[in-house]
């Protein structure tokens, strides 16, 4: 980590009156051509745009956008991979004084034109030749979508709609009116007020339709200055976007931190290739949901499985120092001297290694929200010595309201209010908060708004208390928060979050909510488990089939076991089955950033559910599932029911 | 096998992807190598001198057999040959009434050296001519043809008769001369095989990275592949003999000097099988191969004149020395068919998995 000399490197002052294009036109006049903004792999190599090329584009794409009738106020969507022409759309929408509004890059075509109508999006700027064809299919009934824009030109040949232009079109339209108005861009950049609406996000609401919360440029930018005045960043940082910008996530590392600070923005190849292209970036700061985390877990769980005795006792003795170690630091008790010596060997001999194979070795700064993690992912990053911490925030409150500070992380809590921020506890345990990132409210929603919004405060919908310490802990959503047997409340994200550590469980459901005792549905990891299986040489043809093998059953036994281990009796899993498919967005049951929606899934599987409580230890199932291309199958199927003694 | 980078390593242009050194702990290594091969060895290893200067000469022989054979594809059993015109050209040329402020001022040899490299080169070509019909077993038979029509035809019958003084051909060590130094120690020979090694290494590993050597690489692994795909095989076939038959005769030269006089003797057909045996052993396709193979082979003998020697031996060291060939040839083919460049890789990559095994 690098020292306070740099911290003296030049800090922009966030005003209410800036906004981001303001900001931008700041930036890119600062470091010119003399720096790189964004690299994008392709053909193998980080091809890089300096601030210079950021700004030119920008601005032809917007000029080229008010040229073809672009209102201030105008909403501009972006659908697409991370790549640099979506943030070129989006900034470049937000200097001609258009709104944007980002969709997740798998969205099915219902939710794209729910999206489109809701906001009144008058362009939409699509990657290629997919984006183009959803665009196609819903324009007859999106009035006021007045133009495509894409950028790839693969397969695009043949697209003659009149409605469609390309990027590169878009540009040489604003190269045109540049050269009759100089100034134009300018102008129109300057214009703005911080309290101007800039983005529009969709929440994945695990309940209802996503609603649109509307953040100004201010909410935007003190969000990021607040951030930073936590964790300093510098320019000089690189940082890999390969999450959806329709994840606020995303927006407030590439656009609010990313652009105050000017770090290097990455951008993969393919979305397939992210994982080793973070690799060969080393990114310094990164931010994911827990999935991404979970994810590198059970990477790291599964080579060990296979690796060598040697190799494999080395990790297990490195493994054990590390988390002696971070659970001393979590108790911020102070580290024996032979503990420091034993830790440096670790790090030396494994942890290195290690963070280098997950491209974590320049890490300074991991972040994880978005969902709860579980306490064991927690002590194992740590004890591989990253520095992850947890944020909390909706994208209500611009994404972050608290967040851990290095050195005082405790894996059971979310943290400290970031500055200019502050969080209370209602009588019923709701979490509120008020800073200057807050919201305007949701758009066309008031009624939700008025719910939400309480006089300055958000109601964040989250049970939680404040601890000895002074952070914040968050139970689970208010609804979702259990009653046990015994009457004590419980969370079900915590016995989940605990089943996932196992890297044979992908997903799970845990369910127990005023009932005699609690039970789960199990989504096994069908690469982990499928190669479980060879190895046991257990056949099998699919994913419903190798789920409901004895065996896999006996397996995913001994971790349900693991998880229950040191919890009270009421709140130990009972009885499981483990569910015939994975849990997918795309059927509904999670949302696009893969939180379980409890209340469709309980409507969807209220077969298994009756099974549970029952006596019978066999659900059959019988069940149509579409699938993305229209495909209708069939499933007929009985799952077992397993019972834990 | 490409190369494992740490996590942190990204490229912005082609230029630095495919740089050579690219991170401290690999430049850093190499550094540690110069000190040795610099230093360490002409100064403080001087009784094995002779054994690095042998190390050297075997490991710039197989590189050329390397490229041809590992690279090109193109099988050849025949590279004594080459070795031997290099080694005659630099002689006779050398023995050419140059003016003597040419020799004084020490660019004769360095050119003569040049020259005797394109000869030999040139030979080679003609030599790989048929290559561009024929390939394999039939193509070792011209290469064979090489060795016999050069080494026991023109050069025993002919050219080692000039002069009229029987086999052996002789030159002065105060004629090899670059500029002002004169290689006449063996600490000299040393740094000139060292440095010409350097060179050829250079020079080669420069010709697999770019054009040619993709181009050698499509046509080793399928010539009808290359072919449709629009590379001139018979072009590039002959471009890998000359290279090939350079570096050879560079190397023959090399030879020639650092013991200054060269018979027939030196370029036998088993000195060819030589050739193409330390890059079987070192690996075939991989230019660490061949100095890894070139290191055991000079080992191996080392080793077994000590053992020879310990145990009172009769002396002959030259029947077991073929006999340990043969026998490490077979050892290799059936136990490490890729050769120690491989083994090598592979415990590099132990490491760089490390903890895992993939």
């Amino acid at each position: 980590m690098r020292q306070d000399d740099k911290s003296s490197q030049r800090r922009i002052e966030i005003t209410r009156e800036l906004t981001i294009p303001k900001l931008f036109l700041e930036q890119t006049r600062h470091y010119g051509r003399e720096k790189v903004a964004m690299r994008e792999k392709e053909f193998g190599i980080w091809r890089p745009i300096t601030w210079r090329d950021y700004y030119e584009r920008v601005k032809y794409i917007a000029l080229g956008m008010v040229k073809l009738g672009l209102e201030p106020g105008d909403k501009v969507s972006m659908i697409g991979d991370n790549r640099p022409e979506g943030l070129w759309g989006e900034m470049g929408a937000l200097c001609a004084g258009g709104v944007g509004v980002w969709l997740f890059q798998d969205s099915l075509m219902e939710e794209v034109k729910y999206i489109i109508n809701h906001s009144d999006t008058t362009f939409l700027v699509g990657e290629g030749q997919e984006e183009v064809d959803k665009a196609i299919a819903i324009i007859d009934d999106c009035p006021r979508l007045k133009k495509v824009i894409w950028d790839d030109p693969k397969g695009m040949r043949n697209y003659d709609q009149d409605y469609l232009i390309s990027l590169q079109e878009v540009m040489e339209l604003g190269r045109r009116l540049d050269a009759e108005q100089p100034d134009l861009f300018e102008k129109l950049a300057t214009q703005g007020h911080g309290d101007d609406v800039a983005l529009l996000f969709y929440t994945s609401g695990t309940t209802s339709l996503p609603k649109g919360v509307l953040l100004s440029h201010w909410n935007m930018l003190s969000m990021g200055k607040n951030l930073m005045a936590v964790d300093p960043r510098y320019d000089t940082d690189d940082y890999v976007s390969y999450l959806p910008f329709a994840w606020i996530g995303e927006q407030m590392m590439s656009i609010s931190c990313g652009l105050q600070r000017g770090y290097t923005l990455n951008f993969p190849e393919e979305p397939e290739t992210a994982q080793e292209n973070i690799r060969e970036i080393g990114p310094h700061v990164m931010f994911a949901p827990p999935r991404m985390y979970e994810q590198m877990t059970r990477t790291v769980q599964v080579k060990y499985l296979d690796s060598g005795w040697i190799k494999r006792k080395c990790y297990e003795m490195a493994a054990k120092i590390g988390y002696h170690n971070a659970d001393l630091k979590f108790k911020k008790k102070p580290i024996p001297w032979h503990w420091r010596a034993l830790g440096w060997l670790a790090e030396m001999g494994v942890h290195k290694k290690l963070k280098d194979h997950l491209g974590l070795s320049r890490v300074c700064h991991a972040y994880t929200g978005g969902a709860a993690m579980g306490p064991d992912h927690f002590r194992f990053f740590h004890a591989m010595g990253v520095n992850l911490k947890q944020i909390y925030g909706q994208t209500e409150i611009g994404g972050i309201s608290i967040v851990h500070r290095d050195g005082d992380i405790k894996f059971d809590t979310v943290g400290l209010p970031i500055p200019e921020t502050e969080v209370t506890i209602t009588e019923e345990g709701e979490i509120m908060a008020k800073s200057p990132s807050v919201f305007l409210g949701y758009y066309k929603n008031p009624e939700a708004t008025e719910e939400t919004l309480q006089d300055g405060w958000l109601a964040s919908g989250d049970r939680g208390f404040i601890d000895d310490d002074g952070h914040l802990v968050v139970f689970d959503r208010s609804k979702d928060v259990m009653t046990l047997s015994d009457g004590r409340p419980f969370s079900p994200q915590y016995l989940e979050t605990r089943l996932k550590f196992s890297p044979y469980i992908r997903d799970s459901w845990v369910i127990g909510d005023k009932r005699p005792y609690v039970t789960a549905v199990v989504c096994i990891d069908y690469s982990v488990v499928g190669n479980w299986a060879d190895e046991k040489k257990l056949t099998y043809t699919s994913y419903p089939e190798l789920s409901q093998k004895t065996e896999v059953y006996d397996l995913v036994e001994r971790q349900v076991a693991q998880a229950n281990k040191d919890l009270p009796e009421s709140a130990r899993i009972a009885k499981f089955v483990n569910l015939y498919k994975e849990f997918d967005a795309d059927d509904d049951e999670l949302t696009r950033t893969r939180k379980l929606r409890r209340a469709f899934v309980s409507e969807r599987y209220k077969d298994i559910l009756e099974a549970l409580y029952g006596e019978r230890d066999m659900v059959h199932i019988d069940t149509t599932i579409t699938y993305e291309d229209g495909r209708k199958s069939h499933i007929k199927t009985d799952l077992k029911i397993r019972k834990l003694l | 096998m490409s190369t494992f980078l740490p996590c942190g390593t990204y490229h912005e242009t082609y230029a630095q992807d495919h740089a050579f050194w690219q991170t401290r702990f690999i430049r850093g290594k190499m550094i540690l190598l110069a000190l040795v091969a610099f230093i360490a060895v002409p100064f403080f290893l001087t009784d094995y001198l002779s054994e690095f200067i042998l190390f050297i000469y075997w490991s710039l022989g197989a590189l050329g057999v390397q490229l041809l054979i590992g690279y090109c594809g193109q099988l050849t059993l025949g590279h004594a040959a080459f070795l031997a015109v290099g080694a005659y050209a630099s002689f006779l040329i050398m023995a050419m009434p140059w003016p003597q402020f040419m020799l004084d001022m020490g660019v004769v040899y360095p050119l003569v050296l040049l020259i005797s490299g394109v000869i030999a080169g040139i030979w080679c070509v003609i030599f790989g001519l048929p290559s561009a019909r024929v390939k394999g077993f039939y193509l070792i038979l011209t290469t064979m043809a090489a060795q016999f029509i050069t080494v026991d035809f023109f050069i025993a019958k002919y050219i080692s008769q000039i002069g009229g003084r029987q086999q052996d051909l002789t030159l002065s060590s105060d004629l090899v001369k670059f500029g002002p130094w004169t290689v006449d120690t063996k600490r000299d020979i040393y740094y000139f095989g060292l440095i010409l090694t350097i060179l050829m290494g250079f020079m080669v590993v420069n010709y697999i990275r770019s054009k040619p050597g993709r181009a050698w690489v499509a046509i080793r692994d399928n010539d009808i592949a290359a072919e449709s795909m629009g590379i001139n095989i018979t072009l590039y076939k002959l471009q890998a003999f000359f290279v090939s038959g350079f570096i050879g005769g560079v190397t023959g030269a090399f030879w020639g000097a650092s013991r200054n006089i060269i018979s027939v003797e030196d370029f036998t057909f088993g000195k060819s099988l030589w050739l193409v045996g330390i890059i079987l052993i070192g690996g075939v396709g991989s230019i660490h191969g061949v100095f890894f193979g070139a290191a055991f082979m000079v080992f191996m003998i080392w080793a077994l004149q000590e053992i020879v020697g310990m145990v009172g031996g009769t002396g002959n060291i030259i029947y077991y020395k073929e006999i340990a060939f043969g026998l490490a040839i077979c050892g290799f083919l059936l136990f490490e068919p890729n050769g120690l460049a491989y083994r090598w890789w592979q415990s590099k990559n132990y490491f760089n998995l490390w903890p895992f095994s993939y």
